[in-house]
């Protein structure tokens, strides 16, 4: 009796075993499957970690630079309240600083919203449901024109060289990471002109015309007091020399 | 008898059941975590994600370029020598009225020639943001001094900045990086050359591009400090 019971147990663990080689063999051939063509994934990940590397390193970079930049203010308060001289020098520079857009900003203005669409039968390379960098372009000239003073996307200031670039639904402006939609612009300035311009039908032809095909939105609201951060990258003027 | 034969048939059963377990939850833990990876990439595909590993290296280099120039100013700042904050404060005024377009400005940079029929003012800023992404400091557009915040418009006439109009053909003159400069306007002009619209789209780098148009200051109104 004792015997045939252990046979039992060990014909069991037999079976047990046999089966779970098996759904490892499985699950092992599921994921080769998977995996085999040309190792994606793999090299995804790799590019993806690159990126998330290079993202904390661009981040620890305009945080020291923010950080810099106070401490230098402070300097040259210090120094400033030691002679006129300095002192004007230092309100000069404050005037073109502010005007750069390294300083924060705040006044009346508006706050424009972009969202993504819904996609449709778009056959274009670039998705017309995604926002995207030229967007973002169109608008920061648009309310340039119509009496904007300074102007934030989604945190980041723009200054008098910003660039705009990215692919698809990504928008990178200068040297930040790369944002994507839901984006929200803030411009300081003379509202009221921006609001007209915001709500004439024949400006952003782009933008106007795929809120139709693919529901793109846009939306804006005005406001008393907005408030824009300061530039915190680089304003590269290493090439250019005064004449 | 049924009693004692039952019993090893639902200990076999059991057996046969918690293997089924195991080896549903493994081929389950294998396929999820597989399917968790592709979510996590979706949207991205190889090169975008190159784009923007490029883009995020110039970047970083770019910003650790700033810190050193700031961390110098800092140490200057502090050593406090003789009149160490006004020669800061000095440089930093030419400067950012150098970025902003303040002042006649020149360098090494590209100047582009492009003749058209029809362009409009999208075209020009798309234009020029192109410049700006390749790296311009300094941008005039037939002697019309070009940054951020001066309008490119579209009237009736054509195309105006700042007001002024700027009937074609389009000089641009550019100061930079000269070397990315060049790589963006070889770009530009070669699609530029596919336009039907377009007659000629050239460019020339240059040592010493010379922009003598400045842009007017304008107050804030609205905007405060």
């Amino acid at each position: 009796m004792n015997t045939m019971s252990r046979k039992r147990v060990a014909s069991i663990l037999v079976v047990a075993a046999v089966a779970l080689a098996t759904g490892f063999l499985v699950a092992g051939q599921v994921k080769a499957q998977l995996l085999t063509p040309s190792n994606q994934v793999a090299r995804y990940q790799a590019l993806v970690r690159s990126v998330q590397e290079l993202e904390t390193g661009n981040a620890a970079s305009r945080q020291r630079i923010a950080t810099l930049r106070a401490q230098i203010d402070a300097l040259e308060a210090a120094a400033a309240r030691q002679s006129a001289a300095t002192q004007a020098l230092q309100n000069q520079v404050a005037d073109l600083r502010a005007h750069a857009g390294l300083t924060p900003l705040h006044g009346p203005g508006v706050e424009v919203d972009l969202a993504d669409g819904v996609p449709g039968g778009d056959s274009s390379s670039v998705p017309g449901y995604l926002v995207n960098y030229k967007d973002v372009q169109d608008l920061v000239n648009l309310l340039f024109a119509r009496g904007a003073e300074g102007i934030a996307v989604n945190g980041r200031r723009i200054t008098p060289l910003s660039a705009f670039s990215g692919s698809e639904g990504q928008v990178i402006i200068d040297q930040g990471p790369q944002v994507a939609a839901p984006i929200k612009l803030l411009a300081v300035g003379d509202r009221n002109r921006m609001e007209t311009a915001l709500a004439d039908p024949s400006v952003l032809p782009d933008i106007r015309a795929r809120e139709v095909q693919f529901q793109l939105q846009i939306t804006f609201s005005g406001g008393p007091n907005l408030s824009l951060p300061a530039y915190d990258s680089s304003l590269d003027t290493r090439h250019v020399g005064t004449l | 008898m049924s009693a004692r034969s039952r019993r090893p048939a639902s200990s076999r059963a059991v057996s046969v059941w918690l293997l089924a377990l195991v080896v549903a939850l493994v081929a389950t833990v294998q396929i999820r975590s597989q399917a968790e990876v592709e979510r996590s990439f979706a949207g991205a595909d190889t090169a975008s994600l190159a784009f923007l590993i490029d883009n995020l290296h110039r970047a970083n280099d770019s910003l650790q370029a700033e810190t050193a120039d700031l961390t110098l100013r800092q140490a200057t700042l502090q050593s406090g020598a003789g009149n160490a904050a006004d020669q800061v404060l000095a440089d930093e005024a030419a400067r950012l009225r150098a970025a902003e377009g303040l002042v006649p400005v020149h360098g090494p940079g590209v100047v582009m020639v492009v003749d058209a029929v029809g362009l409009q003012a999208l075209d020009l800023q798309d234009a020029l943001n192109n410049l700006a992404v390749g790296g311009a400091e300094a941008i005039a557009v037939n002697d019309r001094r070009v940054v951020i915040g001066v309008p490119i418009e579209q009237t009736p006439g054509g195309v105006t900045i700042g007001g002024a109009p700027v009937p074609a053909p389009w000089t641009i003159s550019v100061i930079g990086d000269a070397n990315r400069l060049a790589q963006a306007a070889d770009a530009m002009t070669q699609q530029m050359r596919a336009d039907r619209r377009v007659r000629q789209a050239t460019y020339r780098v240059e040592a010493d591009v010379v922009i003598r148009a400045v842009v007017t200051e304008r107050p804030f109104v609205y905007g405060v400090g």
